[in-house]
């Protein structure tokens, strides 16, 4: 335990000195008001771009579109950023041999897997939780209305979609001594997951819905309960990958 | 009394066996060269002894407890220097240092006070600067300083003076020297003056195993080939001496060596009255005495 705790301390100090932090931080802040900002703006936009030729009249923005266009950013690029950020956690460590003085000193593997697993969703939940309240507040200032009632329900899913996309994202970087496995495997079971979706008798199992049926749920068109397989998959799929990814980095050549 | 104890021990990696039934002893307190050419599997013997890889068979003891693979627990009396020490660029030396101490279970504030001492004894500031922008000279001092941290009962080196420079290597081994006595090291090298210099025992591995092993000096004895060394004004001049000499003898350019048994005095005088009845005139005559590499030529032959 005390060696994870040192252990996580010093992922922290990475995460900050090699400028992740802040990467992080700049872009979700980006998303937190781009949201908002882009669905307030967009009629107008249209208007300028295509000024007489508009022939039809486009209906007032809702904080319906806030949420649209935050769910848009959040699972089509917040999270790959995210996988691209975490991606060489391990691989990097491993084909730098930075792991080798301190394993001889006592540090346990399975410790070094679970600090990093433990910070990348910490800043996970921090990165999309402050650009949700950013969005939460520019959206309840611009769109006073009852278009969204369950924003607050709404974002637990993608919270939680972290658990399992970290632990993918961990897997693929111990597994293959690339500093893009990690990202690489993430994409290819984001891809294999939204195929899988196609299938209708898994897709309320599928953990992907956790990152795509958000709007419906910020509507109230859909229940949370309508997606609790998906989540109870999700946080199993999360702890079963952890303990293969402890299990392979355990048998890893340092 | 050993603190280290190697037994059988092998280890394949693919078709190449590259350990075949090692056994290697090292005696508390001694200095102890691991000799061997590259790929003779010092490196993955050290792993091994760290546990940092897997027997294929065999038994390793650290101080009397048997090395397991991934959580030893003899590595808390090891320390160790690998032959490139990797670090995190980002992190300054005390950084480094307090990491590493965390990890071996030392408590503050002994361990803010030692890491002050260790940086002093390897000559590295105490100060901001991160290590990524430090010579390979101040990494390898680091690297002495993580691994004495924890004031280990084994030192183990891997290859440790190999890319360093002649003033580096020469302050690397005073440092490795002054430690005679207070800890038991054991360092692999293919350099084998420096094993001469600092060691008092040796290990040469070859094919596998180890084929000698004991006091160097004991070694010598041994192995004891003297040759009378001598030097001519040009490589002909060398060749014809060799012709003339009547006994076996290797010739280098202008270097021509004699072994011998017995009389040194008795063996020159030979010599030199064969060389000067055909007018053949020796520029230096000297003893060369048995050294490491003798006996490395030796055993690996």
């Amino acid at each position: 335990m005390s060696a994870t705790l040192t252990f996580w301390h010093k992922e922290w100090l990475a995460a900050w000195r090699n400028y992740h932090v802040l990467i992080l931080a700049v872009v979700f802040v980006i998303f937190g008001i781009e949201a908002p900002l882009m669905a307030k703006l967009m009629p107008d936009l249209m208007k300028l771009a295509l000024g007489d030729q508009l022939s039809i009249k486009l209906p007032q923005p809702t904080s319906s579109d806030s949420w649209q266009q935050f769910y848009k950013n959040t699972s089509q690029i917040g999270i790959f950023l995210l996988a691209l950020v975490f991606s060489g956690a391990v691989s990097q460590e491993v084909s730098g041999g930075t792991l080798v003085n301190l394993v001889t000193k006592g540090l346990p593997r399975y410790a070094v897997i679970i600090a990093k697993y433990l910070v990348a969703v910490v800043q996970w939940v921090v990165a999309i939780g402050g650009s949700f309240l950013i969005t939460w507040g520019y959206t309840a200032y611009y769109f006073p209305d009852d278009k969204s009632p369950h924003v607050w329900l709404a974002i637990w899913p993608v919270l939680l979609f972290g658990l399992f996309f970290v632990a993918v994202v961990l897997l693929g970087s111990t597994l293959i001594n690339s500093n893009y496995a990690g990202f690489l495997t993430a994409a290819l079971v984001f891809a294999g997951l939204a195929l899988l979706n196609y299938v209708k008798a898994v897709k309320r199992w599928n953990p992907i819905a956790l990152v795509t049926d958000n709007l419906d749920l910020v509507r109230g068109t859909e229940k949370i309960t309508h997606i609790l397989p998906a989540c109870g998959v999700a946080v199993v799929g999360a702890l079963v990958l952890l303990g293969v990814t402890i299990w392979a980095f355990n048998r890893k050549r340092l | 009394m050993a603190i280290l104890d190697l037994q059988r021990v092998t280890k394949r990696f693919g078709d190449k066996q590259v350990l075949k039934g090692l056994d290697l002893t090292v005696p508390t307190g001694s200095i102890f060269g691991f000799v061997g050419e590259n790929g003779a599997g010092k490196t993955t013997t050290m792993k091994l002894i760290l546990g940092l890889d897997t027997l294929d068979a065999g038994q390793i003891t650290v101080a009397g407890q048997p090395v397991r693979y991934g959580r030893t627990v003899a590595n808390q009396v090891v320390g160790y220097l690998p032959d490139v020490p990797a670090y995190y660029g980002y992190m300054t030396p005390t950084e480094y240092l307090t990491l590493c101490g965390r990890l071996t279970g030392i408590r503050q504030p002994d361990l803010a006070n030692r890491i002050t001492a260790m940086l002093k004894t390897v000559d590295l500031p105490q100060n901001k600067h991160r290590i990524h922008g430090f010579s390979r000279g101040m990494k390898q001092r680091l690297g002495i300083a993580q691994a004495l941290l924890n004031r280990p009962q084994l030192l183990i080196c891997d290859e440790p003076t190999s890319a360093l420079d002649p003033n580096g290597r020469s302050d690397f081994l005073d440092l490795l020297a002054s430690l005679r006595g207070e800890m038991t090291i054991l360092f692999s090298t293919h350099i084998l003056p420096d094993v001469e210099r600092i060691s008092d025992q040796v290990g040469i591995l070859h094919d596998g195993v180890l084929q000698v092993q004991g006091d160097l000096n004991a070694l010598k004895r041994q192995y004891a080939r003297p040759k009378v060394q001598l030097e001519f004004a040009s490589p002909e001049i060398a060749q014809q001496a060799v012709a003339v000499i009547g006994r076996p003898a290797t010739q280098v350019a202008t270097h021509v060596a004699v072994p011998f048994r017995g009389d040194y005095a008795t063996m020159v005088e030979a010599i030199l009255k064969a060389l000067l009845a055909a007018h053949v005139v020796p520029l230096v005559v000297d003893r060369q005495e048995t050294s490491l590499e003798d006996i490395f030529r030796e055993v690996t032959a």
